[in-house]
């Protein structure tokens, strides 16, 4: 619960990287395992700094291998848990998001994208957006965040938890080198009007351990932790509701995938989060995610103020599950929509998919290592229209 | 028929129906451990008043890992091949009171895990490492292992073993596990008491059993037992092993600052 040991109301001047840790003490994050990687380090030293500060613990693992499967453990522990890692990391947690996909284990991973393949560069990057989605084996949906400012890498992390907590799943959260190591102004609400969500309990449902089904009872199971008497048998494999094995069929199978992939995929509109700026009635449209979409505001602004373009502006604050329906409900009929992305065009697959028969044409604007300039969204949009 | 007074810590059934038997091989080891591992557990439950709510088996991936599966009638995790020690980490990271079993085998602790398991030694936080070694992969059809001797001929060395093999006790030993053991399946009176050692020690104990697979060593159990026997040795003091033997015994029983407790002490500067 709030103390003063959380970062207080009103206004501060913070990293991105900062903001995260502290929004995530507030979210109630009381274990943190991490191993070092540039750009996400500050994440992690802010957290060795903070979390004991709550009463937390915090632990430099050996890998981020390690440092994922302390999320597991910590989670079925019964704490909230995190890590922040760069590129590279997150290929290696890929396994263990897998698993708690499966096991329906919350916790949050902050991927603080530097460009790849490979080592890549240090600077900052879009490149793992596709990777959050689909690098895991196996089916299974996931809930990707992408925050676009020191406000919201504070405001998302909390989010993250909250998300994770109320659909039981792995969350991601998006950050980029940009928005880590950005500072500016994050103003803390009071902390009694945060929204903070807890994982559902059997034992606030009056259900006994004998009848529980930790994977069951609900589209979203209530989870009982270890060492409260449920005697819990967290499983990898495919199962039955009441985590049992033996019974191996393909129905069996069918129902247990469907059911965690549903609970994400079918919940996309409560789930994924827009934002729109001059959208009503524009004939062109800029889609954006994360810090670019700070640099396409001002485009569209210039392009509406200088050149008497009918341009519109749509965010997406949430990069998976992909809000198809929300987006067609959204947009009718549009000439050209413009991707800007700090890759080679990774989103503008699933928004093609959503919107190719409600435009004429859909433009990628890449960018690798480094934020677009408005100038240069700007230049390929005239050249486009012109 | 009167039941095995440990079958109360194993679920015949669940909510949907039942969960024995279990899907060991006849004749393989890890029963026995398991085994081992109840009737000392049941005895740290009587003698030092701990919960059993508070026990936790965690596994990995594996012939070893199926000792958990969905038949303990304790909390357990089931979880990712050769992760079994980050995992009971971040469980007791969340929660201290927990006492976790981890039970791994050779592959699982020798091989894909073997960094994690020389950071949790080093680290000596609070765990029981039961690690049950029958010299191969089992599960996935009897492939060479890190511990598998020279020359034998396995799977995956259908010429014979070119490598040398790791012994798992001595690197416990030497990245700071504060207790350490080695017995057999042939030895289990031994175990149970290496292991409630194990559980009581604060810090991180690793006890190596060595275990049968009749199955891919194409053996029968009773001549794997009686071998397992025959060819273990204790040593006395700096006596070198004899050639072809297995040594058993405790090898280390230190005191040495454990994770959890050097960690709180740096949470308490702040109360």
């Amino acid at each position: 619960m709030p103390n003063n040991r959380h970062i207080q109301p009103g206004v501060h001047y913070l990293q991105g990287s900062q903001a995260c840790v502290e929004g995530a003490i507030i979210a109630g994050c009381r274990v943190y395992g991490g191993y070092p990687i540039t750009p996400a380090s500050e994440v992690m030293e802010h957290a060795a700094l903070r979390i004991p500060q709550i009463g937390g613990r915090f632990i430099q693992m050996e890998d981020e291998i390690a440092s994922a499967c302390i999320l597991l453990g910590a989670s079925w522990g019964g704490a909230k848990a995190m890590t922040a890692t760069s590129s590279p990391g997150f290929s290696l947690m890929q396994e263990t998001i897998s698993y708690g996909i499966m096991s329906e284990t919350p916790l949050v991973i902050v991927d603080v994208q530097r460009p790849g393949p490979g080592q890549g560069y240090i600077t900052t990057s879009q490149e793992d957006v596709m990777q959050a989605r689909w690098g895991h084996h196996g089916e299974g949906s996931i809930i990707a965040l992408a925050p676009a400012s020191v406000q919201e890498m504070f405001e998302f992390t909390i989010e993250a938890f909250n998300l994770s907590e109320k659909w039981r799943t792995p969350v991601l959260l998006m950050a980029e080198e940009t928005v880590a190591h950005m500072r500016e102004r994050l103003i803390v609400p009071p902390l009694e009007e945060i929204r903070i969500v807890n994982r559902k309990k059997p034992q606030d449902l009056g259900i006994a351990p004998e009848n529980y089904l930790p994977w069951g009872h609900d589209m979203v199971a209530p989870m009982a932790n270890w060492g409260e008497g449920y005697n819990v048998n967290l499983i990898g494999l495919v199962h039955l509701e009441d985590g049992n094995v033996t019974k191996y069929d393909l129905q069996m199978h069918d129902a247990c995938v469907k059911r965690f992939y549903h609970k994400i995929e079918d919940n996309v509109d409560t789930i994924s989060q827009i934002e729109t700026a001059h959208f009503e009635k524009c004939k062109h449209l800029v889609v954006c995610y994360g810090s670019v979409s700070r640099t396409a505001i001002e485009a569209v602004t210039e392009a509406r103020k200088e050149h008497n373009l009918e341009i519109g502006y749509l965010r997406l604050k949430t990069l998976w599950p992909f809000p198809e329906k929300k987006l067609r409900s959204l947009i009718k009929k549009v000439d050209t929509i413009f991707v800007p992305e700090m890759n080679l065009g990774m989103m503008k697959h699933p928004i093609t998919e959503a919107l190719r028969d409600r435009c004429r044409k859909i433009i990628s604007i890449p960018s690798l290592g480094s934020l677009h300039t408005p100038e240069y969204i700007l230049s390929v949009i005239h050249e486009e229209l012109k | 028929m009167k039941k095995h007074p440990m079958l109360k810590y194993l679920k015949e059934e669940g909510p949907m129906g039942d969960r024995l038997p279990m899907i060991l091989c006849p004749g393989c080891g890890s029963g026995q451990v398991l085994n081992a591992a109840f009737h000392a557990i049941d005895k740290i439950i009587e003698e030092d008043g701990i919960a059993k709510e508070n026990f936790v088996f965690i596994t990995g991936v594996g012939c070893s890992a199926r000792l958990t599966s969905h038949y303990l009638n304790f909390d357990s995790g089931w979880t990712i091949h050769g992760r079994t020690l980050p995992i009971a980490t971040g469980a007791l990271l969340a929660n201290p009171e927990l006492r976790i079993i981890v039970i791994t085998g050779d592959g699982d602790t020798g091989a894909i895990g073997g960094n994690h398991f020389i950071h949790a030694c080093r680290r000596n936080i609070d765990l029981t490492i039961l690690c049950i070694n029958n010299g191969l992969y089992g599960m996935t059809g009897g492939q060479v292992a890190p511990t598998t001797g020279i020359g034998l001929k396995t799977s995956t060395t259908p010429y014979g073993n070119t490598e040398e093999s790791f012994d798992l006790s001595k690197m416990a030993e030497t990245a700071g596990a504060t207790y350490v053991a080695r017995w057999t399946t042939a030895h289990p009176r031994q175990t149970v008491r290496a292991i409630m050692k194990g559980v009581r020690k604060k810090g991180t104990a690793f006890i190596e059993i060595m275990s049968q697979c009749p199955v891919h060593w194409k053996e029968t159990p009773v001549d794997m037992l009686k071998a397992l026997k025959k060819n273990s040795v204790r040593l006395k003091g700096d006596e070198a092993v004899p050639n072809g033997k297995i040594p058993i015994g405790e090898f280390c029983n230190i005191e040495k600052p454990e994770w959890i407790e050097s960690y709180q002490k740096v949470i308490d500067q702040f109360n």
